[in-house]
């Protein structure tokens, strides 16, 4: 933290040195950017960083500070038409679109700090050069800026293109979206013929006290449980399936290993939304599925045993059935996916080790036990808590197979939502259906905050880096 | 450092897109080879007197005029549709029309027109529970003013009514039959049998088939509730007064269940249960005429219609209400064009137009001469149905717990007391701020 | 042989088959209702009673303004091709970076990816769409190529891992012989990470094809032929059409499982190495 703090202090403070201690060419920087450059002869570069800093000032004056001023209340200008039978034509006021005040204002924010972060170093980097210049060093031409560009800063030229395409795609929604959540953007204030403005903590309030809403807590606290539990469950389900089905394919007791191995992966070949379709109608309360158990007698005996009271089983229809149905499906959709990375991962397993433990009279089951699924664990240790937030966040499986049914709980229902909903079709379903974006929002922050922390859980030995230098 | 400079680069590039991007594409939509139905009613007497403000119009108006007409995704509406405007394009000849014509079922219309009302079509056909929602977005251009036709003349009374709010007009009447009622196959029920419920179930256990009706839905339990008197109304800001909790509703419920509890009867959606009608199970069923051609096809001679059941309430036969539902063609208020998508929303709900519709798609035409014109039993169930249906006036805080409350009667929930208290509290729950 | 181990090779093979029927039933079901003359969802009976190849006739041959599958099937292979390029391109260019460049801020930048990466995409969908709008590219192919393309660079993992594991000491002896970092990237690193590259291709090939939310959100146009393979298909299946278009709907199930089926069998090898590489190596 004092670390941070003190390269904070470092870096405004290289600013002040190079502002007073510039000679004229920059000085002049600070008003024309690319002046510095040219006190040096690096004209084209010079001109670069100029028409740069024109771009900003002119996309800053005459285009987003009108929204960035906004910004505090999201606009007050209310739309009004009015429709003129002759011309047959609508006369518009000049009013405010808060979202798109919202969204401009924030890529406006963005480009200015930006800006300013380029801006210093600007300074920064013309006042370097003088100094190289007072001491006869040998300053670079555009050509010599160039080749370093595929060279020591590579890495710049790699991640310019990928970063404006994360700026657009994710910093900026999620920014957006997370300001959402502060504000009472739902279907009664819709752009553009209604504005929406700042309401502060109190969305969040609702999610977690009840309020306005009544049950919103009620539905969070069990959606926020089942989805946790499916995490986990879907998670290891799936990924014991696959090393199982993997360690049955590849024994050497078994012939055509590459046939089984196919007939397995066509599976994964078919899209996923057309499987699940496809299966939540074979499940569906009428549907194929049901016709067999009540041909073999199946429903009636379930009936008679008191399990289900229609005359179907409600495989996807009822809470209970349909979370173990969700799991035993998904079961289906995943062991593939795993078996294929068993298979890598067995075929590396060190073989000492097993060789050893023959040896010392283990059985295969102790060995399966002991050492394989220890050493599967923890090469996989990373990938699985990452599968286990890909889960959390597994809106086809849970949104394909049940958007159709309906809840018999109250309390679900007046929140929109249902039990087998996870916390990502529930926002999904609030923000398609019910144009409920505020609510949708909060949700999307608190799941966020959840994968963030056990990203942070799992990767901190990652991306503190103790293992990337290992094998260089 | 070079990052940073490509990134304002970048923002650079974005305003000139965005101060570059003018018209967006328009390509002309491949449409199926359609084998022309063209009705050979008469030919268009184009208005005699064509009112100065078109000719205004017309002046003012130079280059391709683009409009977007969104309608219903079945095949039979886009080949009238498509026919329609061809018809609109020849009337108005001195103009150049590029009119796209979209597939968008009229029941979604709002959910994908409140996406993002700017990018929504122009014209589009949607069904009568949106008006109110679609008022409130603003995303509707008021009839305020008429051109070719007055539409608070020629269509039903019912029909004017729904398209209004508040006393304005805000949408052309299209079809007056979008309600429900109930289809049977007449070699399996007799009269007696389909006219309640109980009647119903008992002759369809006898003959091994189903009967099913969509009970885990607002819209049809509605129809249980509203038939006996139970009340469901809209306030200003909204938010809904219900009285299903008291001892008239608890009586319904306790009917539903009943009638639930036969092994005959089903509460099966339109996409489950239209699979159950092609297996030869489904013997009746409460729908509306967007499911006609397969009723029709499956029941062949024993096809029917007839207004829905009545249900036994405390020992009394009562006769079970329903929505009405209409069709209306809506221009959006933020038109490009919102004196020509006018016209064209006049044009395609005009007497004409909507006789050709009726004939095409099976609806009933909301225009009372051409509604005369166009006769099939289930337009003839409709109309006996017509004197129990209201329109729908509802919140939208209605449907999550009137679903819940539909599915707690088809489980055969005990307590019903509690679970209708449950209901109304959640239907009348305040508007969040 | 043994007794022993010929009820072992037996018992294993039954179960396996008993497995692959399961997870086969699904698709056989696919396949034989695409044969199918009942147009809609038979909950009566698996095997049809009828056959015929009306439907795939129909999917290819007799477009209508529900079902246009030539125009989706474009759509999706145009943006499947543009995507797997930029996208692959990206996540190389970013895992380079990442493993075998030292640079201020590196580990910084890294957990940041890491984390950004874990926002739901579904929330942020409606921003997504509008950041499109102000950049002009809603309802265009290029906007879909954006969309999947654009946040690609997050996806960095697994080739990061991967690429720790290439020895420093062969970049080292070519930076000895003058060769620049882009030379290293392009002549070394590259041809030594096919099978990971295979393996990003492919999943990025697949996104386009799979995908019905976003590209919903993104296309607003309703014309068909403006639509990609998923927007198209799952539309059929509205409560409208799914009577007369769920064995059509089948058939293009069929059509596009074919091409991938294919794709993965033979790159299987491919495959296995690269969704293990990152993880087994590094």
């Amino acid at each position: 933290m004092k670390k941070m703090l003190n390269a904070f202090k470092k870096y405004f403070a290289d600013f002040g040195t190079a502002v007073a201690k510039g000679d004229i060419w920059c000085k002049l920087s600070l008003l024309v950017m690319g002046a510095g450059y040219w006190g040096r002869k690096q004209i084209v570069k010079g001109i670069i960083m100029t028409v740069l800093e024109v771009v900003v000032l002119l996309f800053t004056g005459l285009f987003s500070i009108n929204y960035i001023k906004d910004l505090g209340t999201l606009g007050t200008v209310q739309y009004e038409a009015k429709f003129d039978p002759l011309t047959m034509k609508n006369t518009v006021n000049d009013y405010d679109n808060s979202l798109l005040i919202l969204l401009y204002g924030i890529v406006g924010i963005i480009v200015i700090v930006a800006f300013i972060l380029l801006y210093i170093s600007n300074m920064k980097a013309v006042y370097r050069l003088q100094l190289m210049k007072e001491n006869g060093e040998h300053i670079n031409s555009f050509r010599e800026d160039l080749k370093e560009l595929i060279n020591g800063k590579f890495y710049v030229t790699l991640l310019t293109l990928p970063s404006i395409g994360v700026i657009l795609m994710n910093i900026v929604p999620i920014l957006f979206m997370s300001c959402v959540a502060f504000t009472n953007y739902d279907i009664d204030h819709m752009p553009p013929n209604y504005l929406f403005t700042w309401t502060g903590l109190s969305n969040f309030k609702n999610m977690f006290t009840g309020g306005a809403t009544i049950t919103f807590s009620y539905a969070f606290i069990r959606i926020l449980a089942w989805t946790m539990i499916w995490a986990v469950t879907a998670t290891f389900t799936t990924f014991i399936g696959g090393i199982l089905l993997a360690k049955l394919i590849n024994h050497q007791n078994t012939y055509f290993k590459k046939v089984w191995r196919a007939l397995f992966v066509v599976t994964i070949a078919i899209p996923q939304f057309v499987t699940l379709l496809l299966v939540s109608k074979m499940f569906s309360d009428h549907g194929i599925v049901n016709t067999w158990c009540s041909n073999l007698g199946l429903t009636s005996f379930l009936r008679d045993a008191g399990v289900i009271s229609g005359n179907f089983i409600p495989f996807l229809s009822k809470p209970g059935w349909s979370h173990v149905m969700i799991i035993l499906i998904n079961i289906w959709v995943g062991v593939p996916y795993q078996m294929l990375t068993a298979t890598g991962i067995l075929m590396n397993i060190p073989t000492d080790q097993l060789e050893s433990a023959r040896i010392d009279g283990a059985n295969k089951w102790q060995i399966f036990w002991k050492i394989t699924m220890p050493y599967i664990l923890f090469i996989c240790g990373p990938s699985l808590i990452q599968s286990v937030i890909a889960n959390i966040n597994n809106f086809n499986v849970i949104y394909l197979l049940t958007s159709g049914t309906a809840t018999a709980n109250m309390a679900f229902a007046n929140s929109n939502a249902k039990e087998t909903d996870l916390l990502i079709t529930w926002l999904f379903t609030l923000t398609n259906d019910n144009s409920n974006y505020k609510m949708a929002s909060v949700i999307g922050i608190i799941s966020f905050v959840i994968c963030a922390l056990l990203t942070l859980l799992s990767y901190s030995r990652m991306i503190k880096g103790d293992k990337e230098e290992v094998y260089q | 450092m070079k990052k940073k400079v490509l990134s304002v680069l970048l923002v650079a590039s974005m305003v000139a897109s965005m101060t570059a991007c003018g018209s967006s594409k328009n390509n002309e939509g491949t449409t199926a080879n359609t084998d022309t139905k063209t009705e050979e009613t008469a030919q268009t007497e184009s208005t005699a007197s064509a009112d100065d403000a078109i000719a205004n119009l017309i002046a003012a108006t130079d280059g391709t005029v683009d409009i977007t007409l969104w309608c219903s995704e079945l095949e039979a509406y886009q080949n009238v549709m498509k026919d329609l405007t061809e018809k609109f394009k020849q009337q108005y000849s001195d103009v150049d029309f590029n009119i796209n014509i979209g597939a968008v079922s009229e029941a979604d219309a709002k959910d994908k027109i409140l996406e993002d009302i700017d990018a929504a079509a122009d014209v589009f056909v949607f069904a009568d529970d949106q008006v109110n929602d679609l008022v409130n977005a603003g995303a509707l251009q008021e009839v305020a003013t008429t051109y070719t036709y007055d539409p608070t003349k020629t269509n039903s009374f019912a029909t004017v009514e729904a398209a209004s709010k508040d006393g304005k007009l805000y949408a052309y009447p299209l079809t007056a039959s979008n309600g429900y009622f109930l289809y049977y196959d007449s070699s399996i029920f007799s009269d007696e049998d389909v006219a309640s419920w109980e009647a119903l179930t008992a002759k369809a256990e006898e003959a091994g088939k189903k009967v099913g009706c969509d009970i885990a839905n607002g819209w049809y339990l509605y129809g249980f509730f509203a038939g006996a008197g139970c009340e469901l109304t809209m306030n200003e800001d909204n938010s809904n007064n219900c009285d299903w909790n008291n001892a008239t509703g608890l009586a319904v419920a306790k009917s539903i269940e009943n009638i639930t509890s036969s092994p005959a009867f089903v509460s099966v959606a339109d996409a489950d249960a239209i699979p159950m009608l092609q297996d030869g199970d489904l013997a009746a069923y409460v729908s509306g005429t967007w499911n006609t051609a397969s009723f029709e096809e499956q029941y062949g001679d024993g096809y029917a219609a007839c207004k829905l059941p009545t249900f036994d309430v405390d020992g009394t036969a009562t006769q079970m209400g329903s929505y009405a539902g209409y069709k209306f063609v809506g221009v959006n208020s933020h038109a490009k064009n919102a004196g020509w998508s006018m016209l064209l929303a006049e044009y395609l709900t005009n007497e004409e137009s909507q006789l050709a519709i009726g004939q095409a798609t099976s609806e009933g035409p909301a225009n009372t001469e051409a509604a005369k014109q166009i006769d099939s039993p289930a337009l003839a169930a409709l109309a006996a149905q017509s004197e129990f249906a209201d329109q729908q006036v509802v919140g939208n805080q209605f449907w999550d717990p009137a679903k819940a409350l539909g599915q707690n009667l088809v489980d055969g929930a005990s307590d019903l007391q509690a679970v209708l208290d449950d209901a109304v509290s959640g239907i009348t729950q305040p508007v969040a701020e | 042989m043994t007794a022993k181990r010929k009820a072992n090779i037996i018992i294993r093979h039954i179960v396996l088959a008993f497995l692959a029927f399961i997870w086969l039933v699904p698709v056989v079901w696919l396949i034989v209702t695409s044969l199918s003359t009942v147009k809609g969802v038979s909950g009566k009976h698996f095997f049809p009673e009828h056959w015929t190849l009306a439907n795939y006739n129909q999917l290819f041959f007799q477009t209508d303004t529900a079902a246009n599958f030539p125009a989706w099937f474009k759509n999706t292979f145009i943006v499947a091709i543009f995507t797997c390029i930029i996208s692959s391109v990206f996540v190389l260019m970013v895992s380079y970076a990442f493993s075998c460049m030292r640079f201020k801020g590196r580990k910084q930048l890294m957990s940041f990816s890491i984390i950004l990466g874990m926002f739901p995409g579904v929330l942020s969908m409606i921003a997504v769409y509008f950041v499109l709008k102000m950049l002009g590219l809603t309802d265009s192919l290029v906007g879909l190529i954006f969309v999947y393309s654009a946040g690609s660079g997050l996806g960095f993992l697994i080739l990061k891992g991967f690429f720790d594991t290439i020895p420093a000491s062969l970049r080292e002896a070519a930076r000895l012989e003058g060769a620049s970092e882009a030379t290293i990237f392009t002549r070394i690193i590259i041809p030594l990470s096919k099978p990971m590259i295979v393996y990003t291709v492919i999943n990025s090939f697949l996104g386009p094809w799979m995908d019905f939310v976003m590209a919903r959100i993104m296309i607003k146009s309703k014309d068909s032929a403006d639509w990609t393979v998923a927007i198209g298909l799952y539309n059929l299946l509205q409560k409208t059409l799914v009577g007369d278009y769920f064995s059509v709907f089948c058939a293009g199930g069929v059509m596009i499982a074919i091409p991938i089926s294919i794709l993965f069998v033979v790159m299987q090898k491919f495959y296995v190495e690269g969704v293990t590489g990152g993880a087994v190596k590094g």
